[in-house]
């Protein structure tokens, strides 16, 4: 029986969380509830996201699934952050059911992220 | 996870090691060539079972400067602190229901308090200083004619606040008010003279004290009017206010642990003092941090310090592998913020940053500086990846 409360994922990601960070200028999104404070910025170029980074302030799984998310949505189409959901994340990090709330901040400010790159990329009219 | 020999143990106001010569004793008493006769028993064996035992309170009793005969043997502070406040409570509700206590004493003496409200007394709450200090004014106001019993605990667990024990029972005995110690993180650490302290009751236990788990005691004063009613009913022992087969063993290893926390307090206390200071003169100049309880004002072994915006869990996860606690290790697996931390007047956010170090005989400088470095590294980390607050 395990008594950590952590999956080793979560370790690894809270550890070194490569994408900690901002990028200057690049389009933004914020979401706070839960008691987390979650920031997102993407560097987008011709529809696809090259860059993905995180601030966040919350538990070693908030942590963790921020920077899972960013690993996983780089060189993706900017379109999928639209269509996030954070039930995937919450299974792969194990993180307990009794925090989905705070995953769900990450989950808002994703698909905030989506419509500020999907505003951003159109064209002046 | 951690491997063990990675672990920096900085968390013995929960529990600390067993001392090598407090196993030795034991061991002795749990083998064929041991006492390890049940102590109940009439015949040879048994007495001299009986002996060990004798011989393991008079330790302890030499420790707190009182007659063995005051003392009844408990499976730890928490039946204790049971036995004493249920049962004063229960003895004497015939000369009145009102009791008062603090908000910040450990949940072995909340929980019963708050029992006893159940079945119809009336308990007052008070609240400390900011400094984690009782007022005794505020006690004294609360002092009524029905008042039969006030608990107060010596060392904070979470805080390490030292209470002024002799002013309180004092205060206590000039209105013939039982009073009752929670002594957990005392005994054995802080000189306790019960011949010249005004207590009634008083708690305690062994693995605060690098005795063996399973092992307590409680201080019953020989005074007119300082008595409990029994919790468990099954046999004669301990003049039936606590039956049960006593564990030799444990009484034994309790009593080691005593005597050699006599020989040496003095010496703990002064090691305790540096590894304190030295700690948080290497923390204290970071933005946002501060004490939990005022530092004149505490045991030496412990350190609780909340600092502004950065999140417990987090925090702890950081500091690994140091071990250390977030409020009290009996309230770990609860993400509310520490109630002791609150009534001292710490807000939500900031008792929730709250880390306790507590430091122990075996704890190196060495040590306490691998504890400063994580401590402010952890910092730097949360800090440098926390988004700015909204405006």
């Amino acid at each position: 029986m395990s008594t950590d409360p952590y999956s080793a994922n979560v370790r690894e990601l809270f550890d070194a969380p490569a994408h900690a960070g901002c990028l200057e200028g690049a389009p933004s999104a914020s979401a706070e509830d839960q008691g987390v404070r979650i920031r997102l910025c993407a560097d987008v170029s011709q529809g696809e996201i090259r860059t993905l980074r995180f601030q966040a302030w919350g538990c070693p799984h908030v942590i963790a699934a921020a920077e899972a998310f960013c690993a996983g949505y780089e060189r993706r189409p900017a379109s999928a952050l639209l269509e996030f959901s954070a039930t995937d994340l919450m299974e792969s990090l194990s993180v307990p059911v009794e925090k989905t709330g705070r995953i769900l901040v990450i989950e808002d400010a994703v698909r905030s992220l989506g419509g500020v790159v999907r505003g951003a990329s159109k064209p002046d009219e | 996870m951690t491997d063990q020999q990675d672990l920096i143990y900085l968390d013995y106001a929960a529990s600390t090691p067993v001392d090598p010569r407090v196993v030795e004793a034991m061991t002795a008493l749990m083998t064929d060539a041991g006492n390890y006769a049940n102590p109940s028993s009439t015949h040879v064996a048994g007495r001299r079972s009986v002996e060990r035992i004798a011989r393991a309170a008079e330790q302890l009793a030499g420790l707190l400067n009182t007659d063995a005969d005051n003392l009844i043997w408990t499976s730890g502070a928490t039946e204790s602190d049971n036995l004493a406040i249920l049962g004063a409570a229960q003895y004497r509700q015939d000369r009145g229901r009102h009791l008062i206590t603090m908000r910040t004493e450990h949940k072995a003496v909340t929980d019963p308090f708050s029992a006893l409200e159940k079945q119809g007394f009336e308990v007052t709450w008070l609240d400390p200083e900011a400094s984690g200090v009782l007022d005794v004014a505020s006690l004294e106001a609360a002092l009524r004619q029905d008042t039969q019993l006030v608990s107060v605990m010596h060392v904070n667990n979470e805080t390490g606040v030292i209470q002024d024990i002799e002013q309180i029972g004092t205060a206590c005995h000039e209105r013939d008010v039982l009073f009752h110690v929670d002594a957990a993180q005392s005994v054995g650490k802080l000189p306790v003279d019960l011949e010249a302290l005004p207590v009634d009751l008083m708690s305690m236990t062994a693995h605060k004290v690098y005795g063996p788990k399973g092992i307590g005691a409680l201080y019953i004063a020989n005074r007119p009017g300082v008595h409990v009613d029994p919790l468990l009913f099954g046999g004669g022992q301990q003049r039936r206010l606590r039956p049960g087969t006593l564990p030799a063993q444990q009484i034994v290893g309790f009593g080691a642990a005593a005597e050699i926390a006599r020989s040496r307090m003095s010496d703990d206390i002064e090691h305790l003092s540096a590894l304190r200071d030295r700690f948080w003169s290497g923390i204290r100049d970071l933005p946002g941090v501060m004490l939990n309880g005022a530092i004149k004002h505490s045991f030496p072994g412990i350190l609780n310090v909340s600092i502004e915006d950065i999140e417990g869990e987090s925090l702890l996860l950081a500091l690994e592998p140091l071990c250390v606690a977030t409020g009290s290790a009996c309230n770990s697996q609860n993400q509310e913020p520490s109630y002791v931390l609150r009534a001292l007047g710490r807000s939500d956010a900031l008792a929730q940053s709250a880390i306790r170090f507590s430091f122990g005989r075996p704890t190196r400088v060495d040590h306490i500086d691998i504890a400063i470095e994580r401590y402010c590294s952890a910092i730097a980390k949360l800090r440098g990846i926390a988004p700015e607050r909204a405006a």
